[in-house]
Parts: C-alpha cells; structure tokens; sequence
C-alpha cells in the first residue's frame, strides 16, 4: 500500500557541429558553429511530435479524468525551455496547462544539465542551480522543494550544497551501492546534510517501463499496466519512486510498443488497490520522515550498469574533456565576457561528454542510439576542436 | 580431412595480404588436424619445398605470375597470360589423389580449380581476398580478369569473402547469389610494441591506385599547414612510385615526405612502432590487414570507409579516401590529443587480440563442413 512518485526528466542538449580542426581561430561566429542548429530543430520537433505533445495531453486528460488523484513531477531543464522558446511554444505552453492543474510538481535542477556539480569548485555549480531556479519563478511563479542533479548525480558534498540552497529534498539512485540491504522504498537522509530528504528511484520498477517494456526477451513481457499495478502495490514501504526520461513514451519506447497504452491504464491499475495513491516529490519530503542516513563519499549516477560517473568520465579522452572545461571555466570567469560564459555553458551540457564514452557492448548500444556522431573518437575530436577554439577566445 | 589449396604467394615471397593470409590460414588448419597440401608456383632457384606436421608447400613447375608492379595503362605482357596459363595447366594435371575439397585463392589460380573439381569430383572452395572492381579502383576494369573471376565463382561450391564489404561486391557486380557466400575476415600475427613513437605518419601498401597514396600525400600537404615538424612515410613499392615523388614535389612537401621503397620484414616492424598515426586511405580495400599490424605495433589507425578492415576495428578512424580535410583533421587530432590516442590503441588492441588465424581457420573449417 505504497504512495507512488512519478517524475520524468525532460531534457535536450545544444548537439554540437562538425568542427574540425581547420576551423579553430577562423574567423566565425561561435554559437552558430559549435551548434548544429539544424539538427537540433529537426530532433526536437521530431521528438515533440513523438513524445512531448502527445503525452502531454494524454497526463491532462489522465489528470482530469482522476480528479487530483493522479499526480506526477517533472525536471525540465534550462536549454529544454530554451528549445520550445525558439522552436515550438506550443510544447512550453502545454506544460504550463499541466503545471495550472496543481497536479503537477516542479523539480531544480543545474540549468544546463551539466556536470557542474562534480566541479572541485561549487561555485558554478550553484549558479547553474540558480539559474534555473530563476528560470522556473519567472516561468512558473514556482520555487522547487526538490532537486534533481544531472542524470541523478548524488554525493556527500553536492547533498550539502543543496541543503544550504535551501531544497527540502534530493533524488538520487537507489542503488545497492548505497543501500546494502535496505530497500528503496523509504526517505533517507544525506549523513553529513540532516534537514535533507533523499528519494532514491526504484530502478527495478523504473527500469521494467523505461528499458524492458518492449525487451520482447524478458519473461515478463509484455509488461500490461494491470501487471505493473499489482507489483507497485505488492511493494513493502512508505513510497515507490519511478523515475525515467520523459522521452520513454513515443521515442524510445515508440507507439507500436503499446506504451501509451500502458500508460493510460496505469493510474487506474493502480487505484484500483485500497490505499494506493499517487504524490508529487514535494509531498513526498512534507509526508514523510527518513528511516535512514547515507553516505556517499564517491559520485552514483543512475546511468549504465555501474551507477557511477564514468559514463561521463569513463575514458581519458572524456577526463581531458572535462579538465579542459574546468580550466577554460576558470579564466572565462576572470574575463567576465557574458557571451564566453553563455558559450561554456552550453558546453557543458553533459551529453557532450556521454558521447565520448567508449564503454562495452551493452551501455554502449544505449550510448549509440543516442549519440549523434558516428562514434566515441569523432565526438572527442568535435568537442575537444571546439574548446580549442574556445581556449583560443578567452585567450585573446 | 585432407584438402588441396592453391596459392600464388606465399612468405617469405609475397606482395600482400594473400601471401599472408595463405601463411596463417595452412599453418593455423594443419593445428585443427586438417591435412593441408599448398601448392604454388615455383619462384626461385632456391628450393621452398617444405613440410610440416599435416602441412606440405609443394611447388609446381617454374611460372612468373607476379601480377602486380605493371603500370596499368600498359597492357598486360603475354607472358604474364602464359604463365597463368601454365602454372593452371600444371596444377590440374599434377594435381591428383584422395582430397576432401580443393581451395583456390583469387582468380589466378581459379582455372586450375574449376578443372580439378571435375576431375577429382570434389567440392571447389574460392576465397576472394580482391576482385578486379577493386584493383582497377573501379577505373576501367579488365574483363578479362572480371571473366574470370566470375567463372570460378560461378564453378565454386562455396564463396569464402574476407569482408562483408567485398561479400558485397560479388553479389552486386558478380551476381552470385547470397547463400553461396561466407564472410570470414581475416587475422593478423601481432607486432607487438617497441621503441619511441616519433610525430610520424605512416602509409604502407602497394604503391598502385587502389591503395590511395596519393590521397595520403594531399592530405599530408593540410597537416603540414598546422603541424610542420612531423614527417610522412610512404612505404612500400608499386608501379606509382615516380608519380607520387612528383606529387610530392609538386605539393611542395617533398621535404616531410620520406619513400622507403621495398622494407625487409624487420624494418616493417620497426617502422609500424615508431609511427604515431596510420593511414589506410584506399580506395578499395577488400580487408587491410596493415591496419591490424599497426594497431598491434600501438599505432592508432584512420581507415579507407571503403574497406573490410574498418568492420572489424570498431576502435578507428574512418573516412572518405577523397575526403582529404577530413583525413588531414583527423590525423592532426590524433597528433595533437594524446588521450585519443591511447584510448583508440588500448580497445583497437583489445579487438585485434581476438582476431587469431585460429579464429579464422575454425570459420573456414566449418565451411568445408558444409560441402563435404
């Protein structure tokens, strides 16, 4: 007789171009350079068109439908809005319908969607959150309870940032790497940040909807909404966190799969039990109480198998990267040149870097699908040109 | 199982990637227990004759059919067709005995082939390790040596493709129907690393059209714009010799640019281990074993979009051998960025170690299996 949490992420980077080395110095104007304008458009109508739009209005309906009683999160990042602003209002527009029904929650994030929390110095890192949380006041009229970081980054000293911030709660991995024995399904509280709540995502229940669900190899496929149901509420504890990129519905799970189906029938499924109900995140961390501390001394991630950062800084190509961003991220703050700043910024996003990773057969299908350059060693050449290039600015 | 294959190189006296090939697939076949008689044509005075447990070189008659080093615009001397004529000849009569299968490699030999098929009533296996489409560069073809391809392929129970790439190329220009053709890619007997790497980049291949020097040097010439102290080797000997001297000169790069000529074995290796970028920039390219020696000598690869090789080393480069901005970004990249470097060589060698003459020789095991 769990309470349910459903939050999606909802995100898109800047992709960058083909930059090569030819182009360092030239004589361009940067942002349309770095930035493959073109193939972004196209990517992010194709996956409004396929996910944002229709889903959208099948949660309105669902949340009519239910009266208040099926209620959900979102994290929608900085360049996400900065996406439907330039692109298709329309999709910005009906995420503020869906917010109005004072069913829908809003989460903090780093507006970039970046690594800034894994920074040596937080200062950025703060900013970021800042920013967005800027962003979300004056879109909104809405201030977070809850912070997500990039991807469910989580350690001792980002949880401490973020309680100094002011957040009342933080969502992270509900690894075994953190948990042991202990089960998801309850608040934590970081160890060194006492008046912080931690959600941990139920990645075995997450992952049957955002990995498996059309995984025809898996023995309990298909996955029906009627079956999800009854294992949320065989589920022992306070809440059961399901956590999953927005896009699941209509792009990596596409229509044919039976996903919108699914999810239409999932608040009732799920109803149907006594005691059942759906909450936001921030009714989550105003209802419940931590039955526990963690300690996480070294970054987890909800990314690939090893629930760690090495998705990001897995390979010495990526680790370059990312010193090369710190180091230009230095300087360009000396230099105090807004336009630099907006630049490295976007550079930031860390999807740059997921891109680069080179790791084994299978992440490295789920990092393929997703990567927009025919490799990890063409996407290192791209980006770490486009530093250069950025190096080069700063320095003059 | 006893087989008879028939080559046309075989080391130390080979021009390529067949000599090669021939040399790991009989050695790494005799260890499976497969009786292997490799016949190939008599070079020198010096006797070749050899043998080992369950494998015999055997020698037939005295034929030059060396045929490459000619300059394609000439046609090709009578001799050359004799010779063919004759080692083929030699080889379906001298040939004879209780073989489970005879196994041809490339069109040279497969005359000899399609005559021993009907004469012993075996099963004919041809391995196409190149077709003419990719010798020629795709400019004017030879019929001649198209014809005969296609007769052997045709004959041939079995097609052996060292590449999904060149499995292609006997479908679509040969007509060959699908399920007559096997993909078995080739290995490489590893270098292993050694020595200080120098800013070298390196081309090693037959100096012909098909293996895109000439690419190679016009994107030396845009390296150099941004990283002058490096060099560039071209190694290797071809009928393109004098025109690439000239290219050189002409592109004002003569100076970073070193010609080796033909290298003894131990200079090959030495110079894969001191270069820090291969080029593989054919234009056709059924495999390219040279990328895999180099990767085994620690040397990260940029390779031909056109080739076998690039399907088997997921841990490269690849580009468009006409692309050469693309090619001269791609080698500066990895002159520059150290990390791309390593870690394209740590997983590239990762893939390479798997690629045994072993793997190779059980594949084409279990194709015999399925003739005979």
């Amino acid at each position: 007789m769990p309470a349910v949490c459903c939050y999606f992420e909802v995100h898109q980077p800047f992709r960058i171009n083909r930059f090569s080395v030819f182009h360092i110095g030239g004589d361009i104007n940067p942002y349309d350079a770095y930035f493959n304008h073109d193939l972004n458009r196209k990517i992010f109508e194709r996956v409004a068109n396929k996910c944002y739009l229709p889903t959208n209005r099948l949660l309105l309906d669902l949340i009519k439908q239910f009266n208040g009683k099926f209620r959900i999160s979102f994290s929608i990042t900085g360049t996400f809005m900065e996406y439907c602003d330039r692109y298709m209002p329309e999709v910005m527009e009906s995420f503020k319908e869906l917010f109005r029904t004072g069913c829908v929650d809003l989460i903090g994030e780093t507006y970039y969607h970046s690594l800034s929390g894994i920074f040596d110095d937080l200062s950025e890192f703060e900013d970021q959150v800042n920013l967005h949380r800027e962003t979300l006041m004056r879109r909104f009229n809405y201030e977070p309870a809850v912070f997500r970081n990039t991807e469910a980054i989580y350690d001792n000293r980002i949880a401490k940032k973020i309680e100094e911030m002011g957040f009342r709660g933080i969502i992270t991995e509900g690894t075994e790497k953190i948990l042991g024995w202990r089960s998801p399904n309850y608040l934590y509280k970081p160890v060194n940040a006492p008046n912080l709540k931690v959600l941990l995502r139920n990645h075995q229940l997450s992952d049957d909807i955002a990995f498996r669900f059309s995984a025809t190899g898996w023995n309990e496929f298909p996955l029906t909404a009627e079956k999800f149901g009854s294992w949320v509420s065989a589920s022992e504890g306070d809440l059961v966190n399901i956590f999953m990129d927005y896009e699941t519905f209509g792009e990596h799970q596409w229509p044919e799969t039976g996903i919108f189906d699914f999810l239409r029938h999932l608040p009732d499924e799920i109803l149907r039990y006594p005691n059942n109900e759906f909450i936001t995140v921030r009714e989550a961390v105003e209802r419940f109480s931590p039955v526990g501390e963690i300690d996480v001394p070294f970054a987890i991630s909800w990314a690939d198998m090893e629930r760690d950062v090495s998705t990001w800084l897995g390979n010495d190509m990526q680790i370059a990267c990312f010193n090369e961003l710190k180091e230009i991220g230095r300087r360009v703050k000396e230099k105090g040149d807004e336009n630099l700043i907006r630049l490295w910024r976007l550079l930031q996003t860390s999807d740059h870097l997921y891109y680069i990773s080179t790791k084994g057969l299978a992440d490295g299908d789920v990092h393929k699908y997703f990567s927009p350059y025919s490799g990890p060693y063409e996407g290192f050449i791209n980006y770490m040109n486009i530093l250069q290039d950025l190096k080069q600015r700063v320095e003059l | 199982m006893k087989i008879a294959m028939i080559g046309w190189e075989y080391p130390p006296f080979k021009v390529g990637g067949l000599g090669t090939h021939c040399y790991g697939l009989t050695h790494a076949l005799a260890n499976l227990s497969v009786n292997v008689d490799f016949y190939i044509p008599k070079r020198t005075e010096q006797k070749m004759v050899k043998s080992e447990r369950n494998l015999r070189i055997i020698e037939v008659g005295v034929a030059n059919v060396f045929p490459y080093d000619r300059y394609s615009e000439l046609p090709i001397e009578n001799d050359f067709f004799n010779a063919v004529e004759t080692y083929n000849s030699l080889c379906a009569n001298r040939i004879k005995g209780c073989y489970d299968l005879i196994h041809c490699h490339d069109w040279l030999t497969m005359e000899a082939g399609i005559r021993l098929k009907e004469k012993l009533d075996i099963p004919l296996i041809v391995t196409i390790h190149s077709t003419e489409y990719d010798r020629s560069g795709g400019i004017y073809p030879n019929q001649y040596f198209i014809e005969r391809e296609k007769r052997g392929m045709d004959a041939a129970d079995r097609i052996i493709a060292v590449s999904h790439f060149t499995k292609r190329i006997i479908m679509e220009k040969y007509h060959i129907p699908e399920d007559k053709i096997r993909v078995v890619h080739n290995a490489v007997s590893k270098i292993g690393e050694g020595g200080k790497k120098k800013k070298i980049v390196l081309f090693f291949g037959r100096l012909t059209i098909q293996k895109g020097a000439e690419f190679f040097l016009r994107a030396a010439k845009k390296v150099l714009e941004k990283e002058n102290d490096c060099l560039f080797i071209v190694a290797g000997a071809g009928d393109m010799l004098p025109r690439l001297i000239d290219l050189a000169i002409h592109l004002g790069i003569a100076n970073k640019v070193m010609f080796t000529g033909p290298l003894t074995d131990e200079e090959v290796k030495h110079i894969y281990r001191i270069a820090s970028v291969y080029v593989l920039p054919s234009v056709s390219e059924p495999f390219g074993i040279t990328a895999l020696e180099a990767i085994s000598a620690g040397t990260p690869a940029i390779i031909s979009k056109t080739s076998g090789v690039a399907e088997v080393v997921k841990h490269s480069l690849t580009v468009d051998f006409w692309d050469v901005d693309e090619m001269a970004n791609k080698i500066i990249a990895l002159l520059r960025y150290h990390p791309l470097r390593k870690t394209m060589v740590e997983n590239a060698k990762k893939e390479v170690d798997f690629l045994t003459w072993e793997r190779t020789a059980e594949k084409t095991l279990e194709v015999y299996r399925e003739v005979i």
